[in-house]
């Protein structure tokens, strides 16, 4: 019943995405502003149609209701309830229809929200949205519909994915498709803006915190797949640059590009058409992520399903984008003339250009890597893939160019700086990045990435905080004032800047992450029985007892070891599950977690009698990624608050 | 003093330097960084071209064929495309998905005449989870597309 609603509910929302895509159209031939009011209505509509469809899907999954195909493909009677809620999204169908579900709420909410503030390009960004809307649904409905009933229902449905049941692989897609889908809301202005001739940048202030929002959710969305490889798959890793991660990572790339250069068009008036081809650059690779992903071109976890007729209808859809796009581009750039020229090497503008030479050139690496393997299959019979080497040696020096830059760019100012104010700005700094090299050194830190990157660390570090305080210093004097006080007014009249200070802030803590783990993990094979100990680190690990437990839907062989160190011990659980629906065993690490380093420990099989395998490491600093990245979604929080400068621009 | 013209040409040029080394980092780290894919028939074929390069083999782990040394983590097993089967030696922990009959990809260095000297072992995941409880026939058929999508 509830699943012929949604489909009914989906069959019209299609219907009416046509209204949308259509009606502003019409409006603008015959000059009737009353077909606009028609498709914004149909975006609020739309909107509620597939809320309802979802929730249909949803309470076909909480009530068990297995002759739905999809939800009998994906979920189980034993399935915990939070897993039943959430297994909407745990394969390809219900992944496309979340997909169109997000895009409808946010038109809705560009609708709602722009509606009185930007009449001129509003009838053409609802049209593009609803051109967008119906190819999403199309697909839902047509190709991957997740509505289909079985003839012969069975019993009991195939469970879902045991490596899905978990709590990271619940948020991961969720956030990462709100990043994804938040893109089409800058990319339709960007758009509107060329069409009607406005892109002289105010489209840029109009989608400023739709852009920081999907790139704060596609960095959260990054961040707990990689938090759930780090603690489900089991290898003492969180990025394998597996094709599927590297879709994601492309859009968040060009992202942060296009975050920094339109600073340059707002203040300076340049770089135009490069912000224009930005952001379709970065709608277009989110929506290759999505289409990669789930179209099953890429062999890996997420790819469920293999099906030309989608894979087809996604390569036109992708095809149609681009061509209208850049062809778009193309012939509308004669108005996007820059207003003035780059001057000097020595100004904040070139760096930011650099800046987004460095992070293209890192999202052409990664296209290279993902797609050059499909390239080869197709036009020959020979399978080839692209390993971790080659992004890590072109990642890390690019990843070191980034740091530099980053502690130049915000404290250069605009068109030229003086000699005198590069030495004042950077001298002290540059000298307490080389001093940080010797230390280091003593500290044990020998490889010379690892050097770079500290010494970077502390140039970037150093110029922030001089930055900051000389700020602050100035403002106490000049108000006399507490520096408590003189800070939150230096924040508050300018949440961006300091808000950007702190996300580079986050980023620093997460290179911190990086090289530790990177350079310094150390891993352990090894066959133990029950009474045996290791040394790792200043850890000692003792193997106890082994033994066996279960919950409602598995049961697992368990090891308990004792880790001590002087004035620590803790107990560490690694598992290795069965899932009542599958044969096949997943391994459950155990970590402990301080802010030194993780111990992580692998239980495998037993290699004879009362000798089990196991794998142990010692992960430094790893707990810096995730605790950085939370600094960065604050410093992203605080930005989107819109300083008093971006408010008066926007007006 | 230096003219308009002067600074622009060394902008440009700054900016061609750092596009040149970008992509010089790219390309010279990309050749070389490839592995290719053949299977146990092509291998065997190949056997003396391949000599002493990093490759790729997968199949399906032949049933019967997992050999275990007691007391180590040292393994023994045939990959099999049906046609043509190699023996690969592996010694470490094995993935969860990795058994009998299932679909493996084997990464290391080949040596003609030798068994294959696996580094890493990638078990393929089959596309939808297959439940225990699946018929004979079902269970042909799944090996059959595991084996075609591994082609």
């Amino acid at each position: 019943m509830w699943i012929e609603i949604a489909h009914f509910a989906t069959l019209l929302a299609l219907f009416l995405s046509l209204v949308l895509f259509g009606a502003p159209l019409a409006g603008m031939h015959w000059k009737n502003m009353a077909w606009v009011r028609v498709a914004r209505q149909a975006a609020f509509w739309i909107c509620g149609l597939l809320t309802l469809a979802s929730a249909g899907l949803i309470v076909s999954f909480m009530t068990h209701d297995f002759s739905v195909k999809y939800v009998a493909e994906h979920a189980s009677l034993k399935l915990p309830t939070f897993y039943l809620a959430t297994a909407m999204w745990g394969g390809h169908e219900g992944s496309l229809l979340l997909w169109a579900w997000f895009l409808s709420l946010f038109v809705a909410i560009a609708a709602w929200r722009h509606w009185e503030t930007h009449p001129v390009s509003m009838p053409w960004v609802l049209s593009i949205l609803g051109s967008l809307q119906v190819g999403f649904l199309l697909l839902v409905v047509f190709l991957s519909s997740p509505f289909v009933r079985l003839l012969d229902p069975p019993l009991d449905g195939r469970d879902l994915n045991p490596l899905l049941q978990d709590p990271g692989m619940v948020f991961h897609p969720p956030f990462l498709y709100m990043g994804y889908v938040g893109f089409a809301i800058p990319y339709a202005f960007a758009m509107a803006a060329l069409i009607t001739a406005q892109g002289d940048g105010e489209w840029i202030l109009a989608t400023r915190r739709w852009t920081l929002f999907s790139w704060i959710m596609l960095t959260i969305g990054i961040v707990f797949g990689a938090y759930w490889a780090y603690y489900e798959l089991g290898w003492g890793g969180y990025w394998a640059w597996d094709p599927v991660e590297n879709a994601s990572f492309m859009p968040w790339l060009t992202g942060v590009a296009f975050l920094h250069s339109v600073m340059v068009q707002e203040r300076r008036r340049m770089f135009k058409t490069w912000n224009l081809f930005l952001i379709i650059t970065t709608f277009a690779l989110s929506l290759l992520g999505t289409f990669l992903v789930r179209s099953g071109v890429l062999s890996s976890v997420h790819a469920f399903a293999t099906d030309p007729g989608r894979g087809v209808y996604i390569l036109m859809f992708m095809t149609v984008l681009l061509l209208f796009s850049f062809g778009l581009l193309t012939t509308k750039s004669d108005q996007l003339q820059g207003a003035t020229q780059l001057e000097s090497p020595w100004s904040r503008e070139f760096s930011f250009l650099v800046n987004n030479l460095f992070l293209v050139a890192g999202a052409c690496t990664v296209l290279l890597g993902t797609l050059y393997p499909l390239a080869v299959e197709t036009l020959s019979s020979a399978k080839v893939s692209v390993g971790a080497p080659y992004y890590n040696k072109v990642f890390i020096p690019i990843m070191l160019g980034m740091l530099l830059l980053m502690g130049i760019g915000p404290c250069i100012p605009w068109r030229a700086a003086s000699l005198q104010y590069l030495r004042r700005e950077f001298l002290v700094p540059a000298i307490i990045g080389l001093a940080g090299l010797p230390a280091a050194w003593m500290v044990g830190i020998t490889h010379p990435f690892g050097l770079a990157a500290l010494a970077l660390i502390l140039f970037v570090g150093t110029t922030h905080l001089r930055d900051l305080t000389g700020n602050v210093r100035q403002r106490m004097n000049r108000e006399s004032i507490s520096p408590q006080v003189a800070l939150m007014r230096l924040v508050g009249r300018n949440q961006r800047r300091y808000g950007g200070m702190l996300v580079h802030f986050g980023i620093l803590v997460m290179v911190a992450g990086f090289v530790g783990s990177g350079l310094f993990q150390e891993e352990r094979n090894l066959l133990l029985s029950p009474g045996d100990s290791l040394r790792l680190g200043d850890w000692n690990l003792t193997l106890e007892s082994m033994g066996q437990t279960a919950r409602r839907n598995w049961q697992a062989e368990e090891a308990v070891i004792r880790a001590e160190r002087p004035g620590e011990t803790v107990l560490l659980k690694p598992q290795k599950r069965v899932y009542n629906e599958h044969s096949q065993p997943t391994t459950e690490a155990a970590i402990h977690t301080t802010w030194r380093e993780d111990l992580y420990v692998v239980l495998g099989e037993p290699v004879k009698a009362g000798v089990w395998a196991f794998r142990v490491y010692r992960n430094p600093l790893i707990a810096w990624i995730w605790f950085g990245s939370g600094i960065v979604t604050i410093g992203v929080l605080l930005a989107m608050l819109q300083g008093r400068r971006a408010r008066r621009l926007a007006t | 003093m230096k003219s308009t013209a002067n600074k622009r040409l060394f902008l440009i040029l700054t900016l061609l330097a750092v596009i040149g080394a970008l992509g010089t980092l790219i390309f010279s780290s990309f050749t070389g960084a490839l592995v290719y894919f053949h299977t146990p028939s092509e291998t065997t074929a190949k056997g003396t071209e391949l000599n002493g390069k990093k490759i790729r083999i997968g199949g399906m782990v032949q049933a019967g064929s997992l050999v275990k040394e007691p007391g180590t983590q040292k393994i023994r097993f045939l990959v099999s495309d049906g046609k043509s089967h190699l023996p690969v030696r592996y010694e470490g922990m094995v993935p969860d998905l990795f058994r009998e009959g299932q679909g493996v990809v084997v990464e290391g260095v080949w040596r003609t005449g030798q068994d294959f000297d696996a580094d890493t072992i990638l078990a393929k995941h089959s596309e939808d989870y297959v439940p225990v409880e699946m018929s004979e026939q079902g269970i042909a058929n799944s090996q059959k597309s595991l084996l075609k999508s591994l082609q």
